[in-house]
């Protein structure tokens, strides 16, 4: 089996690895890294449960190559908080009970922080398509919209 | 994981072909990875080499090359659908891109994938289509050129050779007063097309088609340019009823090349439907 | 009735749990690390029907990496699994009978090995005709699919004398309906860890809505007794139904049973793949429906012959199809009725529990039915509805008088409004010129707890002697919320916040049975059993109280943490204080609930019974936009007005009722699970939020005597009429009927170009 050394930034912090050739970045960060916030849904990038932030920009986990992370800013569910608290998307979802049984909700953060990092105000439609690839069975969105729209950092809000 | 894999990541485009000069025959190039992690995590992916071409400059970037637009390769579907480039020289594009799977694919996946793949559908296919594009790669014998319905051989089946890396698409740049993409899917995201169109026009003072081009998605095998139905139209007021006559041409071309199959109980009158709807703000009511 | 305050009940709570979940924190069971595991993976069928005359293992255990593999011989105890009727092995024995079948299980030291082992398990089939329609399995000469026969059961609910209504009928609709199989897709796939712990003890961590039926389950599987086995339930990616019946944990207990030795964890994780082949799907159903009803637009008389498909076992089937039959009238009082439900095995996968039991299917079929005969009749589909809507006095199908708690026309008072302003406003705007609208309604009543059996829960209470509370409940949260609405009842009746009841949930080593997360039950059932409890030890408070206080019992009340005359407020003990002399006294400061509803087995000749103790009802308003050229459907608005008796988180009820109609959404217009061609989700579709009309949901709370503080549920009931209400909204936009589910691209558009809307001049 063939690995490629890899370094990358996780969450902040710095990391090397030694990947196997053919692991995705999904199995990579929870296996190797040990980060089970983000979850596997289908495998096959059709659910968005394993979406992470990486250089500002949200990809499915499972279908990225982790030797592909290698130079890259990855930020996963676990690097959302800080010591000073929860991120405002993280609270609107527990105010707006926007989380029901929890699965898709680190992929719903994710999307969300990355819109978030490319538009300040967005719109409610833009919202509704960034998370669009975020599959959620138990909620029906309505709520998980309104927790995203909650957390908005312009200032139109 | 996946235990026989290689990866190797080529920092020029020399350097990826000489790569593909000794071992094109056992790799698979990985850009965006949206459908080749798909097929490796199916045990479906035979050429387990993989050369990551994602970050080659070469095959980046939207640009205006004199009378052309050249779009890289590696441009992914978000670059296109923010592009403004793009949103004045190609909309069908640009359009094709908004609601491509979902926003986590569009980050990643790219255009040359998306043609390189030759999935029937493929929805940068028909834009391309009505662009004339051409796609440019480049292997061990030099580069060469390819018109954009001539990529695919069949369905999943592309002309690329084992030493040839996609590094291009150059299209003709939109000049027409119209152009427009539509898909019908199962639903709004993350839906494969169960038909696409693209459609290119330019009229006359009193309406007539002055400029048609038309190509459809998700129907043929391949790559499929309607010219029966562009050469009807031309010259022609798009009235509804002439609309209608035309979408019954296009329905029987595009059962001339597929046969009839099952799906077709709904694709024949879809793709009149989708063809009167895509040209229904052209069409003339006098 | 009068309008009790309360602190806690109908104040939107926040989740207990949504914290850790935000975080990434939540730990399901795949996300659980106990060492390096041992990988589980099952030799699935490779027929739909056919006898095993040999297995051969041999060369999957000489692989290099693999620890085990099993059969049906290893196991020990009864290798017959189901929750009604035992009809399912763990591992097939003498035949298959569907492809979902595991033939064996290898326990190998990684997944690829597995897979490698799994393949070169060598199995030897006598191929049978596999039968995948019910009326092919039920046909004269069909080979048998189990020894007793392909017929499950026929429920029968009768009442009346049809024929006479229909001969006098002024309007007779017959019509027949169809209904596909259908994926539950919860978001986590099925998973489970397990290891063996100091006391020889197996403890199984799984993603399951029954922990202490899984307990049951493989206690009966390896033979062993009830102590040693643990089940607990990791934190749970949605259920649906799907995760009632046990997926991972008897694998998981059978590889720990002979490879404990090893001292090894044991894990098994479908893959999605896996988990659409091998788990349970809602019943497809054909339904043949005539209803009748006299010029007014009462409905007079129901005759319904329907068929529904439980695949190759029959999981939770029997119940559905009893549900099926019982809920076919809908929300309408008919007084003649002649209902006949068979539940048929074939080879198909099986089909089980799914949010909704059959009344989903049923509600497709009354519906229409009522849309029908209102067309025919030139009666607003509103009037109608609320003209034969069941009320206080009413008698059901069965024979049960409904007593309390019918709010169903205060559904429809609720929708009316918006009915009317759909009608008069949205119906004739102007839209693009290929669109057409309809708005359509749809109604459903649904029965709490399963049907006319016993169906009890338990929950424990205990004080600890400086006054901090913990409540035990076996009830499973899989994301509804249970836990949080629990802990609310508790903190109502002991005055305290909800915060401040610790929770232990789904533990088999602590918690008793509270019965299957399903059927809406929880609130209802669970929530009276730990209202006992905790009234149970209230009282024991209380006693103490009027001690301290010298004042009559009926004086005091709970605040804060403490017992207060309510009319001197000054007056007051902390309960801290009482639960030190209780437990100094040697008195209990733990106490047991239990409550199971009121209920009367229906007749099997007659169907004569009283299925549940209270309903639950529903309307909603469906907006819709057809593309009359291509077929596609969007869903603009639903307005959705639920009876849930009261709610007592009401944002949780706003969740399950959002939550209820996308699955509605998905069931009327894009999900179908194909036998042998759905293989991933690439080829199954869910709605994803850009597919989301928006929602309206409106609580109506017409309180149950028997729910704690007047709760009924919601679970089910909000799925239940959205499909319906879209299939009738799509019927009314074209003039034609759509019979069948989903109402895809293809269906739409053949109902478009029958009604010559395709090919109208557009101007």
């Amino acid at each position: 089996m063939q690995t490629v050394h890899i370094e990358f930034m996780v969450n902040g912090k710095e990391v090397a690895l030694d990947v196997p050739a053919g692991a995705t970045a999904l199995q990579v960060i929870r296996e190797m890294l040990g980060l089970k916030g983000s979850k596997e849904g289908c495998g096959i990038g059709e659910c968005g449960a394993c979406t992470v932030v990486v250089d500002g920009k949200a990809v499915n986990a499972c279908l990225l190559l982790a030797a592909q992370l290698d130079g890259c800013r990855l930020l996963t569910v676990e690097g959302l908080a800080d010591p000073a608290g929860l991120h405002p998307l993280q609270e609107k979802m527990i105010e707006h009970h926007a989380v029901q049984c929890g699965f898709c909700t680190p992929g719903v953060l994710m999307s969300s922080y990355a819109l978030f990092a490319e538009k300040a105000n967005p719109k409610r439609e833009e919202i509704v398509a960034a998370v669009a690839g975020n599959l959620c069975r138990c909620t029906g969105y309505q709520q998980i919209i309104t927790a995203i729209e909650a957390a908005v950092p312009g200032e139109n809000r | 994981m996946n235990r026989d894999c290689t990866y190797h990541r080529p920092s020029t485009l020399a350097e990826a072909v000489d790569y593909l000069a000794t071992k094109g025959g056992e790799t698979t190039i990985i850009a965006g990875g949206t459908d080749v992690m798909v097929d490796l995590r199916a045990g479906k992916l035979e050429r387990r080499n993989l050369l990551d071409v994602s970050r080659l400059d070469e095959l980046r970037g939207i640009r205006l090359e004199g009378e052309k637009l050249v779009v890289g390769a590696a441009v992914t579907l978000a670059e296109i659908h923010r592009s403004p480039l793009l949103a004045n020289h190609a909309p069908a594009l640009q359009k094709c891109a908004r609601n491509f799977a979902s926003a986590q694919i569009r980050n990643k996946a790219t255009i040359g994938g998306n043609v390189g793949h030759c999935s029937p559908c493929g929805d940068t296919i028909p834009p391309l289509v009505i662009h004339q594009a051409e796609m440019v790669c480049t292997g061990s014998s030099g580069q060469r050129r390819l018109p954009i319905t001539e990529v695919a051989t069949g369905a999943y089946r592309c002309q690329i050779a084992r030493d040839e890396i996609i590094t291009a698409f150059v299209l003709e740049p939109v000049g027409a007063d119209f152009a427009d993409f539509q898909k019908i899917g199962r639903r709004q995201a993350l839906a494969i097309s169960r038909m696409s169109m693209a459609a290119m026009l330019n009229q006359d003072q009193e309406g007539r088609i002055t400029m048609l081009r038309l190509a459809l998605g998700a129907c043929t095998p391949t790559p499929c340019r309607l010219r029966l139905v562009e050469e009807f139209l031309l010259g022609k007021k798009p009235q509804p009823a002439l609309l209608m006559q035309a979408g019954e041409l296009l329905a029987e071309q595009m059962i001339a090349i597929t046969g009839r199959r099952s799906s077709i109980i709904y694709k024949e009158p879809a793709v009149q439907g989708l063809f009167r709807r895509i040209l229904s703000p052209v069409a003339c009511h006098d | 009735m009068t309008e009790e305050r309360y602190a806690v009940i109908g104040q939107s709570v926040l989740r207990k749990g949504a914290r850790e979940k935000v975080l990434g924190a939540a730990v399901f069971a795949a996300d659980i690390d106990l060492g390096r595991p041992l990988v589980l993976l099952a030799r699935r069928s490779d027929h739909s029907h056919a006898l095993i005359r040999q297995i051969d293992v041999a060369a999957a255990l000489a692989i290099d990496g693999v620890k085990g593999v099993f059969t049906a011989r290893d196991i020990p105890g009864v290798n017959l699994l189901g929750i009604i009727n035992k009809d399912q092995p763990l591992l097939a024995d003498d035949k298959v009978r569907s492809r979902a079948d595991a033939v064996a299980l290898v326990v190998a030291e990684s997944q690829a090995v597995a897979e490698q082992a799994a393949e070169a398990i060598s199995i030897d089939y006598q191929p049978l005709p596999a039968l995948f329609e019910p009326l092919e399995a039920l046909a004269e000469g069909a080979p048998p699919i189990h020894k007793k026969g392909n017929l499950l059961l026929t429920r029968v609910v009768r009442r009346g004398d049809v024929d006479s209504a229909f001969a006098a009928a002024a309007s007779l609709i017959e019509k027949e309906y169809e209904t596909g199989f259908i994926e539950h897709n919860y978001l986590e796939p099925d998973a489970g860890i397990g290891h063996v712990d100091a006391d020889g003890t197996l403890v199984i961590y799984a993603s399951t809505q029954n922990p202490h039926y899984d307990h049951k389950e493989v206690v009966g599987l390896l033979d062993l007794p009830d102590e040693k086995v643990r089940i607990i339930q990791a934190a749970t990616g949605g259920g649906f139904g799907s995760k009632l019946d046990l997926n991972v944990q008897g694998f998981i207990g059978l590889a720990l049973h002979h490879l404990g030795h090893l001292g090894r964890p044991v894990r098994y994780i479908y893959s999605r793949e896996e988990a659409y082949l091998a788990t349970s799907k809602r019943h497809p159903f054909r339904i043949r429906m005539t209803t009748a009803c006299d010029r007014s637009g009462r409905l007079t008389a129901m005759r319904v012959r329907a068929v529904c498909n439980t695949g190759a076992y029959g999981s939770y089937g029997i119940a559905v199809a009893s549900r099926a039959a019982v809920h076919a009238t809908g929300p309408y009082a008919i007084d003649n009725v002649d209902v006949e439900v068979q539940c048929v095995y074939t080879n198909a996968t099986y089909c089980g529990a799914m949010r909704g039991f059959g009344a989903p299917q049923m509600a497709l079929a009354h519906e229409s039915q009522i849309d029908l005969h209102a067309e025919e009749l030139h009666i607003d589909p509103l009037a109608m509805r609320t003209m034969n809507a069941l009320q206080v006095g009413a008698t059901s199908s069965t024979g049960q008088i409904l007593t309390a708690s019918i709010g169903y026309r205060q559904c429809l008072e609720a929708v009316a409004p918006y009915y009317r302003q759909a009608c008069d406003h949205w119906l004739p705007a102007p839209t693009l010129p290929h669109r057409r609208r309809g708005v359509g309604l749809g109604g459903m009543w649904y029965g709490i707890g399963n049907t006319g059996v016993q169906n009890p829960s338990t929950a424990r209470i205990e004080m600890a002697p400086d006054g901090s509370v913990t409540l035990f409940t076996g009830c499973a949260d899989i994301g509804q919320g249970s836990t949080t609405v629990l802990s609310q009842i508790a903190a109502e009746i002991l005055g305290l916040s909800p915060e401040a009841i610790r929770m232990v949930v789904a533990d088999t080593k602590y918690t008793t049975s509270a019965g299957a997360t399903s059927a809406s039950r929880q609130t209802y059932i669970s929530g009276n059993a730990v209202a006992n409890a905790t009234r149970n030890l209230a009282n024991v408070l209380l006693t103490e109280a009027v001690n301290r206080l010298r004042a009559p019992k009926n004086s005091l009340l709970f605040s804060g943490g403490e017992i207060v005359v309510a009319s001197k407020p000054e007056v007051r003990v902390a309960m801290a204080t009482l639960a030190r002399r209780i437990h100094d006294k040697g008195g209990t400061l733990s106490w047991q609930g239990f409550f199971d509803p009121e209920t009367v087995p229906l007749d099997p000749q007659t169907g004569e019974g009283v299925p549940y103790a209270t309903y639950a009802f529903a309307c909603h308003l469906a907006e819709v936009e057809v593309d009359t050229l291509t077929g596609e459907v969007h869903v603009a608005r639903v307005v959705a007005a639920h009876d849930v008796g009261r709610a007592i988180n009401p944002a949780s009820v706003v969740g399950q009722i959002c939550g209820g109609v996308a699955m509605g959404v998905g069931f009327a217009l894009m999900e179908e699970f194909e036998q042998g061609r759905t293989e991933s989700m690439k080829d199954y579709h869910i709605p994803t939020a850009a597919d989301m009309p928006e929602v309206v949901p409106i609580i109506i709370e017409a309180a149950e005597p028997s729910g704690p503080f007047g709760a009924k549920g919601v679970g089910e009931p909000a799925l239940i009429p959205t499909a319906p209400a879209i299939v009738n909204a799509i019927s009314a936009a074209l003039n034609r009927r759509i019979y069948a589910l989903p109402a895809s691209l293809e269906r739409v558009l053949a109902a478009s170009i029958d009604a010559g809307h395709y090919r109208r001049k557009e101007r």
